[in-house]
């Protein structure tokens, strides 16, 4: 044993680990933590009801009764922003571990078995990156029109082939270790060693791949209700409100969108930070 | 701890100590090296060699401090600015490291590593004076055409590469050149030519030579002086054929022992039990005593200090006058040759049975791996199969196990037809894979880093079709491979190399195999180690009456395990025989040449001279 392996061997104690996190880090779980419990107690935390039409208020700036103040329909903004916290974290979430799901078992077969399996899903990949997927987002959703979900499962869907590719190359450097080729010769079944050998191995890439993904999905899926797309008009969500609210920026409350913009850009940032911490943790 | 150092000392490293954070990695040593003389600092890893190599040249990796004193000449090196050792490296002292894959630059020419050298010496100005200095000095290296200059490092052999290496390494003709194991990762053959080259280098420029190595045997081919460290600790310091004949430390006494000898079998390697520990570990003790058989309270109570019992010879045992004739006797008594193999009956039918298999990798260029290769293995019998990297040898033991398939010819394994596994019945390939198991060559991959031990034991189980109580039959699979139970519960991260290699076999036997395929199995490990798995082999082979396809580059490991050696060169079968016949009375060229290329200490230095084979 080399000396830096006998580092690494040494038993590590869970406060230790903890210790070794980096604030930055660990400001960023605490910003996805905060972001976690508003949208599981909204009902509870927020002061008034999302949806509820204060027309005698109107617009108002900041006040006691409204801490950030309401829109021109008298909703208050913070209640917005909290219940808004829900369809951040479900749709992104969906979008990342499921993209991730598909491209792993399709990254896995083409990484392990080659050939023409290898072929197909490949060039699949290299057709998908071949299309404007933004604007075909914007066009499908907008013909089907159907809402939230449609828009998630399309982002789904243009989410797998980078996953795939990543996923892949992750088979490719696990598949020539001796301990696949040892499994090979005891006569391990394929499926076997492709999910009980190789993809533990590779899972921690597959996980910080999974945190940075979210950021991209959250960032995306906000875009698309800017744009009036997929989320219901009315529903509290953060993407909606910056286009709502975006007339009053400048006159009336800028909060209307300040607040909700604050809130989607921590929430990816501290993704992100998760993300490449957990990547770097794992593989650097 | 003050040893006698002579004013007139080349370099002199006093007291010089290294650690990281409050880890140690050596304790405080001393010595000393003469202008022109080369010292061996031998040790296994764990040892701290290759630090305390790094950090005479000023180049230890963050994080680790040296304290005491490297001194020059009377200049003090530890502590020099980046700017001050810049001027030193290349010109005073220089390095030469392992690697010679990832020492060269990829994107640069072979000849640029000179060039660059060269570049700030005036002398050196002009564009073609350089080039033509370039060519000078690859010259020296053995390299005789100059295009070699222009080649891109991926386009060289191991070999070539350590040339250019080498050759950088001494272009501002440094005063000491420090080498980390130089020829560890190159083939036999060209191990001993750049060892050659080092030693010719140095007698030509009256260069002093430090040379990091683990392996003894290399330490007294070349070295006027040997420095043997344990654990972080210099166990002893003495003369070369001294050290060789009559080692003073019980540690240095049983490495000399546990190194195979490559010319003569004996019956049974002297392993220590145990692995090296960690310096911090044994700070206050002696280092060596959890794994001698002579150590007693004293060596328990305190650190011992290193001290001189015959003029110029230095040992940090403290029982080393009354136990001195107990260790010769035991080194005697160790060189006593084993009986002879007995010859196997003729009429035997072979196990395995290949039958002029070729194996074709396609490509831009195709390579041929396999070019109509035949041999048998007997019931019973070990065959060494022996090679360089890039003979085929490992190729033709993955097709024995199913994991590639021979392009043309027959492979028969128990009656079976096995060239294409996968076109097998599936009772039929259960069969085989029940017959055959395979043992690779790096113990840090072998094992799945997700899976414990037991669970990794238990699915071999069960893939050989075992059944009744899986605890009961991996703690007897564990016993049977040298280690304990509760292996089991622990994870590969957590074991030594030979640890790991142990648990490897067991794998392998958990399916009841009749023939073990052994890819390189005891290379990646320490001299120590190695002896003990070459041992469990021996016990394997007499207990299971197991076959084996040892798959090695060392002469020596075939001598003492193979019956039968089979010698492979570019793919091709260019000899075959008994081990004795073969490796006393080679034949074929390339055997000649792999038999030549064995360090022998000094005595039998005649043998080994006439043999710079030039490569290009």
């Amino acid at each position: 044993m080399t000396l830096p392996e006998a580092i690494d061997a040494q038993p590590v104690r869970i406060s230790r680990r903890l210790a070794q996190i980096p604030l930055l880090v660990a400001l960023a779980f605490v910003v996805v933590g905060v972001v976690v419990l508003c949208a599981v107690l909204a009902p509870w935390i927020a002061p008034y009801d999302p949806s509820l039409q204060r027309l005698d208020v109107g617009v108002s700036p900041p006040s006691s009764d409204f801490i950030f103040g309401t829109d021109s329909l008298g909703r208050d903004i913070l209640s917005r922003t909290i219940n808004g916290a829900s369809t951040a974290l479900v749709g992104p979430m969906v979008i990342a571990a499921g993209a991730f799901a598909v491209a792993t078992v399709f990254g896995l077969l083409a990484g392990y078995l080659g050939g023409w399996v290898d072929t197909l899903i490949m060039r699949w990949v290299d057709f998908m990156f071949g299309l404007p997927s933004t604007l075909i987002v914007i066009v499908v959703v907008g013909v089907i029109g159907g809402g939230y979900w449609v828009a998630v499962a399309v982002l789904l869907i243009t989410f797998v082939p980078s996953d795939t590719r990543i996923v892949r190359s992750a088979v490719l450097e696990v598949r020539p270790r001796p301990y696949i080729d040892a499994a090979r010769s005891l006569g391990i079944s394929k499926r076997r060693i492709l999910f009980v050998h190789i993809l533990p191995n590779i899972l921690p890439i597959i996980v910080a791949y999974v945190a940075i993904d979210f950021a991209f999905a959250l960032v995306n899926l906000a875009g698309l209700s800017f744009l009036g797309l997929g989320i219901e008009p009315g529903t509290a969500d953060w993407g909606r409100m910056l286009s709502e609210n975006r007339n009053l920026l400048f006159g009336g409350n800028p909060h209307g969108t300040l607040v909700p913009a604050a809130a989607m850009i921590l929430t990816a940032i501290s993704m992100n930070l998760i993300g490449d911490w957990l990547f770097e943790k794992f593989i650097g | 701890m003050t040893l006698a150092s002579d004013p007139v000392d080349f370099l002199t490293v006093q007291d010089l100590a290294l650690s990281s954070g409050n880890l140690v990695i050596t304790m405080p040593t001393s010595f000393h090296v003469a202008r022109g003389e080369t010292l061996a600092i031998v040790g296994e890893s764990g040892s701290g060699k290759s630090l305390m190599a790094k950090a005479i040249a000023g180049l230890l990796p963050p994080g680790v401090t040296a304290k005491g004193s490297v001194k020059l000449e009377g200049c003090e090196l530890n502590g020099l600015s980046e700017r001050d050792w810049q001027r030193l490296r290349g010109r005073r002292v220089s390095m030469l490291l392992q690697d010679p894959f990832t020492m060269l630059n990829p994107v640069m020419r072979a000849g640029r590593h000179l060039d660059e050298v060269l570049r700030d010496d005036p002398t050196f100005h002009d564009r073609k004076a350089r080039r033509a200095e370039v060519e000078r000095r690859l010259m020296e290296v053995g390299i005789n055409n100059p295009a070699v200059a222009d080649h891109f490092p991926f386009q060289l052999s191991g070999g070539m590469s350590q040339r250019i290496a080498l050759a950088s390494s001494l272009a501002r003709d440094p005063e000491i050149l420090i080498a980390d194991e130089p020829s560890t990762a190159l083939d036999v053959t060209t191990q001993a030519e750049i060892m050659q080259l080092l030693k010719d280098a140095k007698a030509q420029r009256g260069m002093s030579l430090i040379l990091i190595t683990h392996d003894l045997r290399l330490a007294f081919s070349i070295c006027d002086r040997v420095l043997v460290l344990y654990a972080g600790s210099v166990v002893e310091i003495g003369r070369a054929d001294h050290l060789g004949s009559g080692p003073f430390h019980p540690y240095s006494a049983g490495l000399l022992l546990s190194e195979p000898s490559a010319t003569k079998r004996v019956k049974r390697l002297v392993a220590m039990p145990g692995r090296v520990p960690m310096a911090h570990a044994v700070a206050g003790q002696c280092a060596f005593a959890d794994r001698c058989d002579w150590a007693d309270e004293r060596c328990r109570a305190a650190r011992p200090g290193l001290e001189q019992r015959a003029p110029g010879r230095f040992t940090r045992c403290l029982r080393q006058p009354e136990i001195q004739g107990e260790l010769d006797a035991l080194r005697r008594a160790a060189l006593e040759a084993a009986p002879p193999i007995s010859a196997r009956l003729a009429n035997e039918l072979p196990l395995v049975k290949v039958d002029a298999i070729t194996k074709v990798f396609p490509g831009n260029t195709a390579t041929h791996a396999l070019k109509g290769v035949s041999f048998h293995i007997a019931p019973g019998e070990s065959v060494g199969l022996v090679g360089e990297s890039g003979s085929g040898k490992s190729t033709l033991g993955r097709c024995l196990v199913g994991l590639e398939t021979p392009t043309t010819g027959k492979i028969e394994i128990n009656g079976i037809d096995a060239h294409d596994f996968e076109a097998l019945k599936p009772e039929d390939r259960a069969h085989l894979r029940r017959t055959v198991q395979m043992v690779f060559q790096d113990p840090y991959s072998t094992l799945n880093p997700r899976h414990s031990i037991g669970k990794t034991l238990a699915e071999s189980l069960r893939a050989g079709q075992s059944s009744g109580d899986m605890n009961v039959k991996i703690a007897r699979l564990l016993t049977e491979v040298g280690l304990t139970g509760d292996y089991a519960k622990r994870r590969p991260a957590q074991l030594s190399g030979g640890e790991r290699q142990r648990i490897a076999i067991a794998r392998a036997l958990a399916v009841s195999p009749r023939l073990l395929v052994c890819d390189e199995p005891v290379s990646a490990l320490d001299v120590s180690v190695q002896a003990q798995m070459l041992n469990l082999f021996k016990d394997l082979k007499a207990t299971r009456g197991l076959s084996f396809l040892f798959i090695t580059h060392d002469l020596a490991v075939v001598r003492q395990i193979a019956d039968r050696i089979v010698v492979l060169y570019l793919g091709d079968v260019v000899e075959e025989g008994s081990v004795d016949k073969v490796l006393s009375e080679p034949q074929h060229p390339y055997t000649k040449r792999l038999v030549a290329s064995v360090p022998t200490s000094r005595a039998s230095d005649h043998q080994t001279e006439s043999r710079r084979i030039p490569l290009m």
